[in-house]
């Protein structure tokens, strides 16, 4: 999706929606977050500071190997900036065989292991309704984690009132939320195709090649996908052609072998979400 | 089918492919692994897959080959400088 497509959002429907999230949070009282500082999440725990108070809500992160150290300091500056308690709690998908296996529903594994740690967190401190940042779009997707947060009782206010991306882009922007036009940025573990173990060196390693390409300039939608030795560069639409100039060609291999990657590609197509989902047909082409 | 049946039409595949891109004026060996096929370049095929069309033509054949992903190996002295590199290879 372009990062900017805010656009095309009906006002008045938009309205009714934010009425009802209102409603939503006010008939719960106190509400936890899963938050991670995306789009979804900061939306949903700005939205929940105003509507129910400081005391009324608590965005909590789970810390761990596959979650990118800038999305980190951008939720921080999203909860600082908005006056949004956080808590933050350490997670150990990576310890767990089944999700460090990488099969296809790895994401269950890592959810099971998020709200197993942030659900009775969450209660000790008085919060019983949890919720997460899943939105309406998201419930076409291949999205294992989904289920997790069902047997864990975790609610999807903005699936569950019809909130798209679009709209949350659209109203993210309209309360001055610097999310608003931040592509999506999932965990650093969909880099690496299923069936290829996910392991803390692993992570690292994409994360310091998408590093070293953010510090380059590349803009908008980026991925690292990891395939062994090689790392393919899937760059959003807007910057390919320019990326594959002959004279910048040799900046981009350097960044991202310098990140321990022996061959560097960049993928033709550009980026696309669920990448690897299409290649190991998961999802079809 | 068996994964040597698999293997010896994706080989196919990438061979015909090779050629199909050839007969566009895009001059480079190519490597299957899997659905994803890597495009390794001349330094005037670089040149020409900047351009959008030429992009989406070099896409649209891979599609038709069977491929999901194709990508531009972005060339190193060190593969320049090794002969076997400029086959059609396989890889699983």
């Amino acid at each position: 999706m372009d990062a900017t497509a805010a656009t095309g959002v009906d006002r008045k429907e938009l309205d009714t929606k934010e009425s009802a999230l209102s409603a939503w949070l006010l008939e719960r009282g106190r509400v936890a977050i899963g938050f991670s500082g995306g789009v979804d999440s900061a939306y949903l725990a700005v939205v929940a500071r105003r509507v129910l108070g400081e005391s009324g809500v608590l965005a909590i992160i789970g810390r761990s190997a596959s979650y990118p150290a800038e999305q980190w300091a951008a939720a921080r500056r999203v909860a600082t900036e908005f006056d949004v308690p956080v808590l933050e709690l350490d997670t150990e998908e990576l310890s767990d065989p089944d999700y460090a296996a990488n099969p296809s529903n790895r994401c269950y594994f890592c959810k099971s292991e998020l709200w197993t740690k942030l659900v009775p967190a969450a209660r000790a401190r008085g919060f019983e309704a949890v919720a997460d940042g899943t939105n309406a779009d998201d419930l076409a997707d291949h999205r294992p984690g989904a289920r997790a947060a069902l047997e864990h009782r975790v609610a999807s206010p903005l699936a569950e009132l019809g909130f798209t991306k679009a709209d949350i882009r659209r109203a993210s922007r309209e309360l001055g939320l610097p999310t608003w036009q931040q592509p999506s940025s999932p965990c650093l573990s969909s880099r690496i195709p299923y069936g290829t173990g996910v392991t803390k060196e692993r992570l690292e390693q994409v994360e310091r090649a998408e590093a070293a390409l953010r510090a380059l300039g590349i803009a908008g939608d980026l991925r690292v996908r990891y395939h062994d030795e090689l790392a393919r560069v899937e760059l959003a639409h807007s910057e390919l052609a320019s990326w594959l100039e002959p004279s910048r060609i040799a900046v981009v291999r350097d960044a991202v072998a310098a990140a321990g990657f022996e061959r560097v590609a960049i993928d033709l197509r550009g980026f696309r979400s669920g990448s690897l989902n299409v290649l190991h047909g998961v999802v079809p082409a | 089918m068996t994964d040597e049946g698999r293997g010896d039409r994706t080989a196919r595949n990438a061979e015909a492919l090779a050629k199909g891109l050839a007969a566009l004026g895009l001059g480079c060996s190519v490597e299957a692994r899997g659905k994803l096929v890597l495009l390794l370049p001349d330094q005037e095929t670089v040149i020409k897959l900047a351009d959008d069309s030429t992009r989406r033509a070099a896409l649209a054949l891979a599609k038709e080959h069977g491929f999901t992903h194709a990508a531009i190996e972005l060339p190193n002295d060190r593969r320049r400088a090794d002969p076997d590199a400029d086959a059609t290879v396989l890889r699983d």
